[in-house]
């Protein structure tokens, strides 16, 4: 076994189908044949690869597998663990009297929050800034629905707003643009940063998809009659902006996938130092507390894997482990219990 | 006289009317559940022909009125042997496993789609865009089916005559039981919880997007599903590579065009998740462990619990190493 195992054949070959049909006995007179005409398709005869299964193929496939998942997830692992994250929820800190929903719902309260972090590690420039909303199902059926992308772009179309129900037309009847409870819920938190006391510009330009600001909303529309309702849903927009330039309406307007989801709301073009102390003032203006979501504030730094994610390197390095352990299992398994191929002793009437 | 015929195992019928003849295929069938077979060439077998499960008639010497009653004909009575030993024996194997394969590649799909209710507030929200829904089971897993199911064989022809007994694997049942629809059925549970949830947890709590996520379960599933086809094929000729990894390709334009559509909200989605290093890994890794149960439970019965099937399979590729004996045939075959 050992012996043929490091010669390594390779039973992986494509044979050439060498079967050819024998002339029937008896015909030769091409008048009085009714035999059709050969081909190799019709016949099933097409040259083909019949790549069989053998030990060596087995242990080199989860051989290799493994050796190439363990050094990806490590240096997943590693890519992962250089991303320096602050994460800070503040939505529970920021309202201090009980009934949260009267305090967030009554214009008149002053909502100003502030909040301190220090900053573990160096972070180099560009440091994004999200704004982190559990429990907000963003991907509920009614809700993703409940837009119209031809009004987005369109000037024309902006009488369109029949999937927009309930935040289609004014009691007026005249269209709300952009409709939609989508655009109606927009997040309308604000966050000043301070280091170290000094005020840090977040730059709040280029946070939404090219592609969406140059083709799927309009550069010559203008929002109207928008949040003017009896319920007020989120932020108000700016009518002199077209909506291609209203970045943040953009960002929220791409739906997020799961019901935890984190949205680019600027980054930072600083670099932070490590114990450098950053100081947020939140306008915390934005209504979670009537379902029970949470919000949260993110400074993270950027890298190939995206944020913070350990799950990507764990997950590489178990599968390459198993692999690895499926190879030593398969090679005990074929030292201890052997058997010749194409053998037809092994038929079963013959055993 | 049941009791008596079923106890020979060959019984000869002479001086017999066409009613007798069919009386006799009626009381096998009635009493037993075995499939039965007549072949007859003249006008007196028609209703024998009729009767059986199976009707074969001869085109020949007395007339074609056999031949218009029967399911197949064929010219001498000699060609039943590869009728049966040959393209019934594939018939047999492809049908079965093109059933469980349809069954195993549509449960994939909407269980993954099912596992995504859980996380919407059990809204029946589809990640995956409408029309990648649509084309999953029209364009990207039909063709490779269907090629698969016209023209893979186990075995060759000369193997398969040369073992007639190979013939009995249809007979036990063994390419389509019980047993294998519950494990591809687990298969498919597993596949659909590999292609949901490695990037669920990848992109938890992060920006992703409804749509980009879409597009990545839908290339998920659409790849993991093929490979599968791909492991089981067990005959590669170049229609097939053309349509397996086609499909695939043609997957991806589709994908693409799909998400270059601006009224759609995925408008743009699979350009920029695309562009991200974790898509890349997130798919590698999804592919491969959605196969290493697969690969592993096929490696190890096919080498330690081999069917005839997988034994004969070998003989083709090592007759030369390996003496084949012709077990005996008495008619002269044509191969």
């Amino acid at each position: 076994f050992i012996f043929d195992f490091f010669n390594a054949r390779l039973h992986f070959g494509c044979s050439r189908m060498q079967m050819y049909p024998l002339e029937m006995e008896g015909n030769s007179n091409p008048k009085t044949t009714n035999k059709p005409k050969y081909s190799k398709f019709t016949q099933q005869e097409l040259p083909a690869c019949k790549p069989l299964l053998t030990p060596e193929i087995v242990i080199a496939a989860f051989a290799l597998i493994g050796a190439l998942f363990v050094p990806i997830g490590l240096a997943s692992l590693h890519a992962s663990r250089q991303v320096v994250e602050l994460v800070h929820r503040y939505d529970a800190s920021c309202v201090p009297v009980d009934d949260k929903v009267g305090f967030i719902q009554n214009s008149r309260t002053d909502k100003t929050c502030t909040v301190t972090m220090t900053v573990p590690k160096y972070m180099k420039s560009p440091i994004h800034v999200y704004y982190l909303i559990d429990g907000f199902y963003q991907n509920h059926r009614r809700y993703v629905r409940s837009r119209s992308d031809k009004q987005l772009r369109y000037k024309s179309a902006a009488h369109l707003t029949s999937d927009c129900v309930p935040e289609g037309d004014t009691a007026d009847h005249a269209p709300i643009v952009p409709c939609g409870l989508v655009a109606w819920s927009l997040f309308n938190d604000t966050y000043t940063v301070r280091v170290n006391g000094v005020v840090t510009q977040v730059n709040k330009k280029d946070i939404a998809w090219k592609s969406d600001k140059n083709n799927k909303f309009g550069k010559n529309i203008y929002p109207s009659n928008f949040q003017k309702g009896r319920l007020i849903g989120g932020a108000t927009l700016n009518e002199s902006i077209p909506l291609s330039e209203q970045e943040d309406l953009i960002v929220w307007m791409r739906t997020a996938a799961l019901p935890t989801f984190r949205k680019l709301y600027g980054r930072i073009e600083k670099d932070i130092n490590a114990n450098d102390n950053v100081t947020v003032v939140i306008q915390n203006n934005y209504n979670t507390y009537s379902f029970g979501g949470s919000k949260a504030l993110v400074l993270s730094t950027a890298s190939w894997i995206g944020g913070k994610n350990n799950f990507i390197g764990i997950a590489y390095l178990t599968i390459g482990g198993l692999c690895l352990s499926l190879a030593m299992g398969f090679l005990v398994l074929y030292m201890v219990k052997r058997r010749n191929f194409g053998d037809p002793s092994n038929l079963s009437w013959n055993r | 006289l049941f009791k008596v015929a079923t106890e020979c195992s060959v019984v000869l019928c002479c001086r017999v009317a066409p009613l007798q003849k069919a009386g006799i295929v009626a009381l096998i069938k009635n009493r037993t559940d075995d499939m039965t077979l007549a072949i007859g060439d003249g006008a007196n077998d028609v209703s024998m022909i009729q009767m059986a499960d199976v009707g074969v008639g001869i085109n020949g010497q007395e007339g074609g009125q056999a031949v218009m009653a029967s399911d197949f004909s064929m010219g001498q009575f000699r060609f039943l042997v590869p009728l049966l030993l040959v393209h019934g024996h594939w018939n047999y194997q492809r049908m079965g496993y093109m059933i469980l394969y349809n069954f195993y590649k549509n449960a994939t799909f909407v269980l993954v789609l099912f596992w995504y209710v859980l996380y919407t507030s059990f809204t029946l929200t589809t990640a995956i865009t409408e029309w990648s829904s649509l084309l999953y089971t029209v364009l990207y897993t039909s063709l490779p089916t269907i090629v698969v199911g016209i023209l893979d064989k186990d075995l060759s022809k000369s193997t398969l005559l040369a073992y007639p007994k190979l013939y009995g694997s249809g007979q036990r049942n063994e390419k389509y039981n019980l047993n294998l629809f519950v494990l591809n059925m687990l298969e498919a549970l597993w596949q659909s919880l590999v292609v949901f949830y490695i990037p669920y947890f990848a992109y938890r709590q992060s920006t992703i997007g409804m749509s980009s996520l879409g597009d990545l379960w839908a290339l998920a599933s659409v790849i993991v599903v093929n490979m599968q086809l791909a492991m089981d094929i067990i005959r590669w000729n170049w229609i097939i590579h053309v349509f397996v990894w086609g499909t695939i390709a043609a997957t991806v334009i589709c994908l693409f065009v799909i998400d270059s559509i601006w009224v759609l909200p995925g408008y743009g989605a699979i350009y920029h998740i695309m562009g991200q290093g974790l898509f890349w890994l997130l798919l590698l890794i999804i592919v491969v462990t959605a196969m290493v149960p697969h690969f592993a439970i096929k490696a190890f019965s096919e080498h330690f619990v081999p069917s005839d099937i997988q034994i004969g399979r070998e003989i083709e590729k090592f007759e030369a190493l390996n003496q084949v004996n012709h077990s005996e045939i008495p008619m002269r075959t044509f191969s």
